[in-house]
C-alpha cells in the first residue's frame, strides 16, 4: 500500500467534496471565479448563516480560501487542492489500469490454450 | 465539471466470449481483483467480495446490474451490507465488450463518486495496492490457465 498523501488530510478533504451540498458550493464558486455567503446564498435553498458553515468546512480543508472583503468574506476554490482530490480519483483509474492489464493477460492466456 | 466518474478501454486479443466469462465469473475475478469472491453472477445476484486476511480483512457488497453475455457485465459494490445498491450508494461499474479485429475491446466504466460521496474513492485507493500488481501475479497465471484445461 501507497497512500499518495498523509491519510488524516485526504480524509478531511474528502469528507469536504463527499456532501453534495458543498460540491454545489465549489460548482458555483467555480463558475463564478469566487463569491460570498450571501452571494451563494441567494442561488442556494439556504440560509446565509448555513452556507457559512459549509465553507468553512471546505476553508478547513484547504479547498476555499477567504479573503475578507468589507464585512464579508469573499471566497475561491483552491485549484491546487482540488487538484489533489482529483489526483485521488486518478489513482483508483490507475488501479483500474493495472486490473484491466490482468484480465488481458488472463484472458489471452485462456484463448491461446483453447486455441491449441 | 464532473470528477466523478472512471473510464477505460484496453484492447484484448480474445474472443468476447472469453473476456466475458474473466470479467463476470466469481472465480476468475478472484484472480484479477480481491483475494476473494463470491455471488451469483446473475442479474440480481448478491455477494461479497473480500480484501485482505485477519486483521486486514474487509468484505464488501456485491450485486450483479446487468448480465448480457458476451456484450455487457455491470455490477455495483460498496452498499452498506444489508441494503440493497442502488445509486446514491455503491459504485457502479460496466463493462462492456466489442468485438474487434478477431479480439475484444474492453470498456470499463466505475461511476458514483460523485452520488455517494468522495471518502469511497479513498476506499478504492486503499484496496488498490493491495495486489502489488505483476510480481504478486503473474506466478499465478500458469497454473491457474492449467486448471482451466480440465474444464469442459
Amino acid at each position: 500500500m501507497s497512500p499518495a498523501a498523509p491519510e488524516t488530510v485526504d480524509d478531511d478533504l474528502w469528507s469536504a467534496i463527499g456532501d453534495p451540498t458543498r460540491r454545489r458550493i465549489l460548482d458555483l464558486l467555480l463558475a463564478d471565479a469566487g463569491g460570498t455567503a450571501t452571494s451563494l446564498s441567494r442561488q442556494l435553498p439556504l440560509t446565509r448563516q448555513a452556507v457559512a458553515k459549509h465553507l468553512d468546512v471546505l476553508d478547513r480543508a484547504g479547498l476555499v480560501r477567504s479573503t475578507s472583503v468589507g464585512r464579508e468574506r469573499q471566497c475561491q476554490v483552491d485549484a491546487a487542492q482540488l487538484a489533489r482530490a482529483a489526483d485521488q480519483l486518478a489513482s483508483v483509474g490507475r488501479a483500474w489500469d493495472r486490473r484491466l492489464h490482468r484480465i488481458k493477460a488472463i484472458a489471452e492466456a485462456i484463448e491461446t490454450t483453447r486455441r491449441s | 465539471m464532473e470528477l466523478g466518474s472512471i473510464e477505460r478501454e484496453i484492447f484484448v486479443d480474445a474472443s468476447p466470449e472469453v473476456v466475458f466469462e474473466v470479467v463476470s465469473s466469481p472465480d476468475h475475478v478472484k484472480q484479477w481483483w480481491p483475494d476473494d469472491a463470491r455471488y451469483s453472477p446473475e442479474p440480481g445476484g448478491t455477494g461479497e467480495i473480500v480484501f485482505g486476511e485477519g486483521a486486514d480483512r474487509s468484505v464488501e457488497q456485491l450485486t450483479v446490474v446487468e448480465s448480457l453475455p458476451p456484450r455487457t457485465f455491470s455490477f455495483r459494490w460498496t452498499h452498506p451490507a444489508g441494503e440493497a445498491a442502488e445509486e446514491g450508494n455503491s459504485l457502479l461499474v460496466t463493462f462492456e465488450l466489442v468485438p474487434s479485429g478477431g479480439g475484444t475491446l474492453l470498456r470499463m466504466t466505475e461511476t458514483g463518486f460523485r452520488e455517494m460521496g468522495w471518502e469511497v474513492a479513498v476506499l478504492e485507493q486503499r484496496y488498490s495496492e493491495h495486489v502489488t500488481g505483476w510480481d504478486y501475479y503473474l506466478p499465478r497465471i500458469a497454473p491457474y490457465v492449467a486448471t482451466l484445461e480440465v474444464r469442459p
